[in-house]
């Protein structure tokens, strides 16, 4: 949410950085990226980077990442040439439970450079760009947790969360229920891809999700511009994470 | 992951699978993927030119024009694998086109830049593109094709969506109705042109005169040159609007026999098209078969033109017609073909003692004809009024009608297998027997007089005196009046062939036999549908014979056709396209043509489409069972 309190933070925080040395130049950009975003972009022409992370575990205590995925989108337009997947070597153990899920062991990882590249590296790909997941809030802890670690201050660019806009939906767009038959009964992101027919890989990893979370996006943009919603500004009301 | 999901699915369809790994991997990456919920209007007629080409990953879209009159004219239905947007992209001009999702569509979206580079770098890309494309709509050779200021110039002359006024030649040359024959050639001769409009006083085109007016009316007949032209000019003028689409200007050409007709734009006149103008546009070109029918004198003549009618349906296919555009092609071909062998029959033995009227039904009276089928045919002849009469018509109508079923087949008719032919005698009478035939099959509807019924009803005259068969049709909607019983029987017919429902799950098709696993378009698809719309024609008295028409004169008749006119006739003319296109294969392959399809060959969206078609018939077999009580009847 780019409200003015966001904004009065992020201007604190720039008084403040200005004067440190020694900051990663991407993370010197971040605390820029207010200044490229306008909230009255139509949502079919907004930049977003659709992004997911698997994680050793959620508890934020003793969770970290294992791999970052993300994906670009122009409005509903999925760029498939420009993908982002880092795997990353985690600080805390992969546990049994985790590897079920998403199948990363800690042979993949051992090899692998800890978070503090990747996340240099996820900052230069999101840019100026509209952050969108599904349950974001989860990555975006997990993130700035890192990102507070490192450089002090978390992410700064806007982010809506693909859960919060199909509740949304569900309570205002009837054109969009009847369109699918109802709205999916299950909020994870398995049920909605098959509730929505959305196309999914095999293969469970944070880039196919994000993949997923993306055409799940999609979908909601089609709809969205004939329900009202025509802003980024209004985007960011709806989907706020 | 993401990319490979895309490259896999890209090596499958033509024409990115001839490209190598790395081309395709490139691709991909410069791709896009986009989503459009059914309904969506992906790409608009007159639109900006389209910047991409777009592979449908999953949907569908429907390829159409809308006319002035708002009329849509579908083009194509294009299904997963298929690409759209092509010709606008390659032609750089606005796009021709509707493109909108019938379901909802996933599709990939691929730059200009990237297509311009796979189309200089790839030849069995390019290949492709020219061949399934572009060949489409522009019939020239493949090496015309390749010729780049072709491709860039952006062709895409269809006969179906290109207005007549695209085509009408720029500068008409006018003159007044009252100068001298001689006057007109001089000027025609200065101009080089083959044909000069005439105005009134008020410069208003009254006729027109060309090349062969003064070839067969001044020089053969050795007329005066100082004749004043308005004497041998033709009158009336055929006028297309600039507006229409050049397949009505054919249309016309072919209904008129003449060359040249003249296109009015808002009113005014805008210039002249010629069948040369339509013939450019199309490459072979149905007018000039019509006209190579016209010029014959004799059977033997007849038979290598009639050969040529199967590729007409080949080009308009090609052309991506409908269903109705073709058989109505088609039909104006064949009553010509059959006028023609009538006219020299006439010849051979001289005119009737009594005026007759050949009529023809079946397909051939529905004006559904496709390829060759078999003779349906008869003559009603007016009531001799002596004994004498009477005889001489006999013998008269015997070897004329003999004649012509020979003829015939050497026209490639074959014989009607069941003798519905005027060959019989029994179908050769004097129009009192048919009133009293008509008369019995209605009172008395046994199972034979509702067979009888159902073919012979769908009759209309093609040749000679017309009046014969308006008087019979008058007579035949007058007795039908409130005849339940017999429409009762008549419904029950309809209801007795139903097509197969649970078709995707548990495949109700041929379950034995040659065709195993098939499904018989006609007599589970086309044939109930056309058993339906009749059953209404003859309730309300509707005299159009074509299912198309009957159904149009229906819509504000009948109940059931108010409320699912359009779902009628878009089932109607999908199925029908279907069969020409499955026979049509079949010719082309050398095999005789069937009606047996095996749905599993069809693509998602032709299955689907089917499927909404067979549900359609069933519901409306279902509202007759309801309405007419056929299970009340007996047989």
């Amino acid at each position: 949410m780019i409200g003015s309190i966001a904004l009065y933070k992020n201007k604190i925080l720039r008084m403040v950085y200005a004067q440190k040395e020694g900051i990663h130049p991407s993370a010197v950009k971040n605390l820029k990226v207010m200044e490229h975003i306008d909230r009255n972009t139509l949502i079919d022409e907004t930049k977003y980077v659709v992004i997911d992370t698997e994680l050793t575990g959620l508890d934020l205590k003793k969770g970290s990442i294992v791999s970052i995925g993300a994906v670009k989108m122009v409005g509903g337009r999925i760029d498939l040439g420009d993908i982002f997947y880092r795997l990353v070597n985690p600080e805390t153990e992969l546990t049994g439970q985790s590897i079920v899920i998403h199948g990363i062991t800690p042979s993949d990882v051992v090899e692998m450079p800890v978070i503090d590249t990747a996340l240099s590296e996820l900052l230069d790909f999101c840019g100026n760009d509209i952050i969108v997941g599904h349950f974001v809030s989860i990555d975006l802890n997990f993130i700035n947790r890192e990102m507070k670690r490192l450089y002090g201050f978390p992410v700064q660019n806007p982010a809506v969360d693909t859960y919060m806009i199909h509740e949304w939906v569900r309570q205002n767009d009837g054109d969009f229920s009847r369109h699918y038959g109802g709205m999916s009964e299950d909020a994870d992101l398995f049920s909605m891809a098959n509730k929505y027919r959305l196309l999914m890989s095999s293969a469970h990893n944070a880039l196919n999700d994000a993949f997923v979370t993306a055409q799940l996006f999609q979908r909601f943009i089609s709809f969205l511009l004939r329900f009202g919603v025509n802003t980024l500004g209004d985007l960011l009301r709806i989907g706020r994470p | 992951m993401i990319i490979e999901d895309v490259i896999s699915f890209l090596g499958k369809v033509p024409p990115f699978q001839f490209l190598d790994e790395p081309t395709l991997r490139a691709v991909a990456s410069s791709a896009s993927m986009e989503f459009y919920p059914k309904g969506a209007i992906i790409l608009s007629q007159d639109g900006p030119p389209s910047k991409y080409l777009r592979v449908i990953q999953k949907g569908g879209v429907k390829v159409f024009i809308k006319s002035d009159e708002d009329e849509e004219i579908v083009i194509d239905y294009r299904s997963e694998g298929d690409s759209f947007g092509f010709l606008s992209l390659v032609g750089g001009d606005r796009s021709r086109a509707n493109v909108l999702a019938v379901e909802d569509t996933v599709c990939y979206r691929i730059g200009r830049d990237a297509v311009m580079k796979l189309l200089d770098s790839n030849p069995s890309f390019t290949e492709y593109f020219l061949k399934s494309f572009l060949n489409k709509y522009i019939d020239k050779t493949y090496k015309e094709m390749h010729n780049r200021s072709l491709l860039y110039g952006g062709g895409d002359k269809l006969l179906f969506t290109t207005p007549v006024g695209e085509l009408a030649t720029k500068k008409v040359v006018t003159e007044s109705q009252d100068i001298s024959i001689e006057e007109a050639a001089r000027i025609m001769a200065s101009h080089k042109i083959s044909s000069l409009v005439l105005l009134d006083i008020e410069g208003l085109p009254v006729g027109i005169v060309t090349d062969r007016d003064l070839r067969e009316k001044v020089v053969a007949r050795g007329r005066s040159v100082v004749d004043p032209i308005k004497d041998i000019m033709s009158i009336p003028l055929i006028r297309v609007e600039a507006r229409d689409y050049c397949f009505e200007a054919l249309l016309k050409m072919i209904r008129y026999n003449i060359h040249h007709l003249l296109v009015i734009d808002e009113g005014r006149l805008k210039g002249i098209v010629t069948n040369h103008d339509l013939m450019m546009l199309q490459g072979t070109s149905p007018i000039s078969v019509a006209r190579d029918i016209e010029s014959q004198q004799t059977i033997e003549g007849l038979i290598p033109v009639s050969k040529k009618i199967s590729r007409i349906i080949a080009l308009l296919l090609k052309e991506g017609a409908k269903a109705s555009n073709i058989t109505r092609i088609i039909t104006e071909i064949n009553d010509r073909l059959v006028r023609k062998i009538l006219e020299i029959a006439e010849r051979k033995y001289g005119q009737p003692p009594v005026p007759y009227c050949w009529i023809v039904f079946g397909s051939e009276g529905r004006k559904e004809q496709t390829f060759k089928t078999d003779q349906d045919n008869a003559i009603i002849y007016d009531d001799p009024k002596t004994k004498e009469e009477e005889g001489a018509a006999g013998e008269y109508f015997t070897e004329f009608t003999i004649y012509i079923k020979d003829a015939l087949v050497r026209c490639g008719f074959p014989l009607c297998p069941a003798d519905y032919m005027a060959s019989n005698p029994r179908w050769c009478q004097p129009i009192k027997v048919w009133k009293e035939y008509f008369t019995r099959w209605i009172n008395t509807p046994t199972p034979d007089a509702i067979l009888f019924s159902v073919i012979f009803f769908d009759f209309r005259p093609v040749h000679g005196d017309f009046n014969l068969a308006e008087r019979l049709k008058n007579y035949l909607t007058q007795i039908l009046k409130n005849q339940n019983v017999f429409l009762a029987h008549m419904a029950n017919m309809t209801v007795r062939h139903r097509p197969p429902l649970g078709f995707f799950k548990t495949f109700v098709v041929e379950k034995s036999g040659e065709h195993k696993n098939e499904l018989n378009l006609k007599l589970r698809g086309i044939g109930p549908l056309i058993d339906i719309i009749r059953l209404f024609s003859l309730e309300k008295g509707v005299t159009e014979t074509s299912t198309l028409e009957r159904l149009d004169a229906l819509r504000d008749k009948h109940s059931v056709v108010m409320e699912f006119g359009d779902e009628l006739e878009h089932a109607f003319e999908f199925i029908t396209l279907l069969r020409i296109h499955h026979q049509f294969e079949q010719i082309e392959a050398g095999i005789e043509p069937d009606n047996f399809i095996n749905p599993n060959k069809l693509s998602n969206l032709e299955k689907k489409t089917l499927k909404e078609a067979c549900q359609l018939i069933s519901k409306i077999q279902d509202l007759i069972i309801e309405q007419y009580r056929p299970g009340l009847v007996t047989e």
